[in-house]
């Protein structure tokens, strides 16, 4: 930048200034750096290009998973699931439906059943009693999801408790330092025919697992009790789990529910039964559904689900076991979630088949470079790989298996989809020995870990059950459409101090500056009279971020009303502030200055969010790096024909309408998920649902989305009379 | 014995055929004081012991195998003679009372599980965290603690067979051993020269089971040392088959088609080394086989009467060599005539 300044403002008699140009000429990082800037427009296009582009390949740069833990060694060893346990299973089931259909109002008997077969397998059998807590927005809870003990409410009657299940086998050989965690997840009030299957399912596991040799971890069944929610139950028990409280509460546990007859019940019934019983650290957690069938398929379908608070994955390992057994062990097809708008999109078939065409193209001049690509595998991955993106980037979990990462313990939620109606008994018995034979492996597998799950990636995409794009390949993408963000900066203010020395000579000449005040304002400080106005934008993000705690505070206020309550003082708070620290307006703010200031925060904020979300900053990036770069005032003269004006003006006003934060999350929602019915309302929910899970995203949305879309709004609209009459004279 | 020592012996190094019986040995024994005394060279003395070391560098639940291998050699070693007191056995972990093993306390090296190789009369010498490469190194150098007792110790002398035996993930020039340290092949060669220069050993022969096990022999000098790998550089050694009950792969290949040779013997069988390495199939090891002889030719090869490439003497104590048998022979011959010659002159 020295260089920069000492070529354009070099006057010819100043002996300082050749002196310093020399020196940095010397400097080769210097003379690359001033080189980068003095292109800065080229730089940013060129960048910008690239990094969409790079996106755009990811799915073709995917890779194919591998074991990369040698410990683990899935599908070594002979599956002992016979038919026996799937009678057993059976059993199980027919029993488990009989006590529903008997109790009409099911208190808490399918627990006391459900503890009374693991008592009677010979392990160890205890129940959790937890009440709901509601989500409240916690403004400084984001980062550490460990909340708050639920306090367990005296008045409580013991209607408003859930009750999980929780059965541990001891490893007989074991040094029961380490544990294996099952869940299946059933709602004790309304239980449904699939959710008592996947009960059998879990207890035939369970009771095979207790008669086998080779167990060195412990292993925990927690039938979740998910009347309240299953991720509810499930981050409860862990949360008791990992929280041992000491003081008098937890022996008066059954005390306090006295009144509760059923506790009672469960109390006579077994030993100890209440006291909350720990096997050791969690290796890994495998949460399983079976779902009811919905469309015929040749195959009995696996759907994995890994994605937690935000944007964390578990190891990759985890997923290559459970994809290699399903696949390549018992023939099930393994399915993950995919972006349906995006299969049958028009641009995505487009760009496959340039791709396809490039890769044929690639293979005639040379047959041995390895670039094959298909439409439809194309398209498949795309539509993967979004959907992946954007449930990362949404930072809230897609179910129960969220709660154990954020105690750092691998978890994948794995939901059974049968090819045969469930009530079918020749298809069930078999859909059940195929699953049940899936968990004995993956629990055998991880059984086989010497440590915890470190040797492959946490940080991945995956573009199909079996394929994945690496944090060192996705990387390029963002570090792409990022690194012009500074240079462009550095350019903007080094034209605006560039502009300014060639004014203050005139100034000089015509006016003598008196006042401190006005020194600052038109001297080499001027910059933080952008800055100024950059903080109290981002002051304003942070009220307006910090307003729905009163509002949700508000009772009897529905989510229109609240959302209308929000927008509507986030909106008078703002001339507040103009009046309290001046507008931008008035400031006499030249808006390159105010550009680069802003651009500088993006690529601050950006950066910053890409270590906490890596995949909301990357969807962010997408918007907010060419909206910002494309700014332009709307009134300010451009030495460019009229068609590329009109394309800019046009740009720069649809990317300040896409990058307005509700908007944006709305074309996110709605690619992911469909446009639906919409109203105002349905805005509150989004961010009430981003801030009850504790999403990052929600932070990033407010405090960098918006005060740069509204910077962006304030540049758009900047008057540009000082930068006129500058030029005049 | 001048007649004896003139005579050809042509393609005397791919013609190494042992016969051993007592008797043999007996006469042996006897005519011993002949060739030794009638050698100039002292350093080349009478094979008079056999040890064996064999060690296993790696530990955890998947490198079962390698326990596996080891203790199966330490069996067969022990069925071809060589006492527990000669047998150093090193192994870095405890397979037998791993929690995952679904037959506690047993170890087999093979899906039949027949055979038990963790039965009875086990002695593990190093063991654990034991099993490191400085105590491999004071083994076979012979410098140890004053407290460590004879047991552990290779007690042996300038007239000692030993078999090294080694198993465990190795790679160029080293061999790792328990996941934190390694054995480089200068180590392995600057500690063959110190027992060399010892006369801990008479001659030695090395076996190697790693990937790329041809690179640890690749800086050894000292004569009377053969070295036997499973692999050569570049290629991986994998493991022959895999017990789906115990859920491991439960030996390596090398191993498991040596061992299959040596089934094949007895004490009193007739077998040569080239038969071993003629009975390595690269296609059913998957790598190739490694021999490294040229140590073991010395220059005085005349001069040993008893001596030669009965390296399988190494695995048996009363063994004899079919030149010696001849040698012995005509040395009985001699001693008649010269016997003969002397009562005629008398008379």
């Amino acid at each position: 930048m020295a260089g920069e300044r000492g070529e354009e403002g070099g006057e010819e008699g100043d002996p300082n200034l050749k002196k310093r140009a020399h020196a940095a000429r010397s400097r080769l990082i210097v003379r690359l750096g001033a080189f980068l800037v003095s292109h800065s427009a080229l730089v940013s296009v060129v960048c910008c290009v690239a990094g969409f582009i790079t996106l755009f390949l990811l799915p073709v740069l995917a890779k194919h998973t591998y074991i990369s833990e040698n410990a683990l060694m899935p599908g070594s060893a002979n599956p002992l699931f016979s038919s026996q346990d799937v009678n057993e299973a059976n059993r199980f089931i027919k029993g488990i439906i009989h006590k529903r259909i008997e109790k009409e109002e099911a208190g808490i008997e399918l627990q006391k059943f459900i503890g009374q077969s693991i008592a009677d397998v010979g392990a160890e059998v205890h129940y959790h009693k937890f009440s709901p807590h509601t989500n409240h927005f916690n403004p400084l809870h984001f980062f550490s999801s460990t909340s708050n003990t639920a306090r367990i409410d005296t008045n409580n009657s013991c209607a408003s408790f859930g009750v999980n299940t929780v059965g541990i086998i001891r490893a007989p050989r074991g040094d029961g330092k380490e544990a294996i965690v099952l869940v299946s997840p059933y709602n004790s009030q309304n239980m449904e025919y699939n959710e008592a299957l996947s009960l059998g399912l879990a207890f035939s596991v369970f009771s095979l697992l207790s008669k086998v040799t080779w167990l060195a971890k412990d292993i925990v069944w927690l039938a979740a009790d998910s009347r309240f929610g299953e991720y509810n139950s499930v981050s409860s028990w862990l949360n008791d789990y990992h929280n041992p409280i000491f003081s008098r509460d937890s022996g008066n546990l059954d005390s306090i529910s006295n009144d509760c007859h059923h506790w009672n019940e469960i109390r006579i019934q077994g030993a100890n039964s209440n006291f909350f019983k720990r096997a050791g650290t969690m290796a890994a957690a495998l949460v399983f559904k079976v779902m009811e069938k919905k469309e015929k398929g040749d195959r009995d379908c696996l759907t994995m689900y890994a994605e937690a608070s935000n944007g964390q994955m578990p190891n990759l390992d985890l997923l290559n076991i459970v994809h290699y057994l399903a696949v390549h062990r018992q023939g099930l097809r393994v399915k993950i979630e995919t972006m349906g708008s995006l299969l049958n999109s028009a641009w995505v078939k487009f760009t496959g088949e340039i791709l396809e065409g490039v890769s044929r193209l690639s293979k005639s001049l040379n047959p041995q470079w390895k670039f094959d690509v298909t439409t439809a595998d194309y398209v498949e991955g795309a539509a993967t790989l979004a959907s992946s993106m954007y449930y990362q980037a949404l930072g809230v979990p897609t179910g129960s298996h969220g709660a154990f990462r954020d105690y750092q313990i691998d978890a994948v939620t794995l939901e059974f989809l049968p090819r045969f109606y469930l009530r079918n008994e020749n298809a069930q018995s078999t859909f059940l020995l195929r699953s049940g034979r899936l968990i004995e492996g993956v629990v055998r597998s991880v059984n086989n870990l010497l440590e915890k799950f470190h040797q492959s990636f946490f940080l991945y995409f995956l573009t199909a059950p079996n394929k994945f794009v690496s944090v060192g390949v996705y990387m390029i993408a963002f570090a792409l459409l990022v690194a012009p963000l500074p240079i462009v900066a550095a350019a903007l203010f080094a034209r605006a101090k560039a502009n300014e020395i060639t004014t203050d000579d005139c100034a000089e000449k015509c006016t003598p500056i008196d006042t401190k005040e006005s020194e600052i304002a038109t001297g080499s400080w001027k910059w933080l009279q952008a800055a100024k106005v950059l903080l109290m934008i981002h002051s304003w993000a942070v009220i307006v971020s910090l307003l729905p705690y009163y509002i949700s505070h508000m009772i009897n206020l529905n989510s229109t009303m609240s959302m209308l309550t929000w927008v509507s003082l986030s909106i008078s708070t703002l001339p507040f502030l103009y009046a309290l620290f001046g507008s931008p307006f008035s400031l006499n703010v030249e808006w390159e200055l105010l550009k680069a200031v802003m651009v500088a925060t993006i690529s601050i904020g950006l950066g910053l969010m890409s270590i906490i979300n890596f995949s909301t900053a990357q969807i962010g990036a997408m918007l907010l790096v060419p909206m910002s770069l494309l700014v332009h005032p709307l009134k300010a003269k451009m030495n460019v024909n009229a068609l590329l004006r009109a394309a800019l003006l046009t740009c720069n006003i649809a990317f300040a309408f896409l990058g307005f934060p509700p908007v944006a999350l709305l074309v996110a929602k709605g690619l992911s998920e469909g446009f639906g019915k919409l109203s105002i309302g349905d805005f509150w929910e989004w961010m009430e649902f981003l801030w009850e899970w504790n999403s990052a995203t929600y932070l990033y949305l407010l405090w960098v989305q918006l005060p740069c879309w509204l910077l962006c709004i304030h540049i758009l609209l900047h008057p540009c009379s000082r930068g006129d009459s500058r030029h005049k004279q | 014995m001048a007649i004896d020592r003139r005579r050809p012996k042509p393609s005397r190094r791919s013609h190494f055929v042992i016969r051993e019986t007592l008797l043999l040995l007996f006469l042996l024994l006897i005519c011993a004081p002949s060739p030794s005394s009638s050698s100039s060279s002292s350093s080349s003395s009478m094979h008079n012991n056999n040890w064996a070391v064999l060690v296993c560098t790696s530990r955890f639940w998947f490198n079962y195998r390698h326990m596996a291998n080891t203790l199966s050699l330490y069996r067969t070693v022990k069925r071809l003679g060589i006492p527990d007191e000669r047998i150093i056995l090193m192994l870095a972990d405890d397979m037998a009372c791993n929690a995952r093993n679904t037959y506690p306390a047993q170890v087999f090296n093979n899906e039949n599980h027949q055979l038990n190789l963790y039965g009875d009369n086990v002695e593990v010498d190093y063991r654990g965290y034991e099993v490191t490469v400085e105590n491999f190194l004071r083994v076979l150098t012979g410098r140890h603690d004053s407290a460590v007792p004879r047991s552990k110790r290779l007690l042996s002398d300038e007239g000692s067979h030993i078999l090294l035996y080694m198993t465990g993930h190795g790679g160029d020039e080293f061999l790792k051993f328990q996941d934190s340290e390694e054995l480089q092949s200068h180590d392995l060669a600057d500690v063959v020269k110190q027992m060399k220069e010892k006369n801990r050993f008479k001659e030695l022969l090395i076996m190697v089971d790693t990937c790329q096990a041809a690179t640890l022999f690749s800086q050894l000098n000292s004569p009377g040392v053969l070295a036997i790998g499973s692999s050569m550089k570049g290629e991986n050694s994998y493991s022959h088959h895999l017990d789906s009950d115990i859920g491991v792969s439960v030996v390596d290949r090398f191993t498991f088609y040596t061992l299959t040779f040596f089934e094949k013997l007895n004490m009193y069988s007739n077998a040569s080394l080239n038969s071993l390495f003629a009975s390595y199939n690269p296609t059913l090891l998957m790598s190739t086989a490694y021999y490294r002889t040229d140590l073991y030719e010395r220059p005085l090869n005349e001069d040993r009467s008893c001596s030669s490439y009965e390296w399988l003497k190494v695995l048996q104590d009363r063994l004899a060599d079919e030149k010696s048998d001849t040698i012995v022979m005509y040395g009985l011959g001699t001693m008649i005539l010269l016997l003969t010659v002397s009562t005629w002159l008398s008379t």
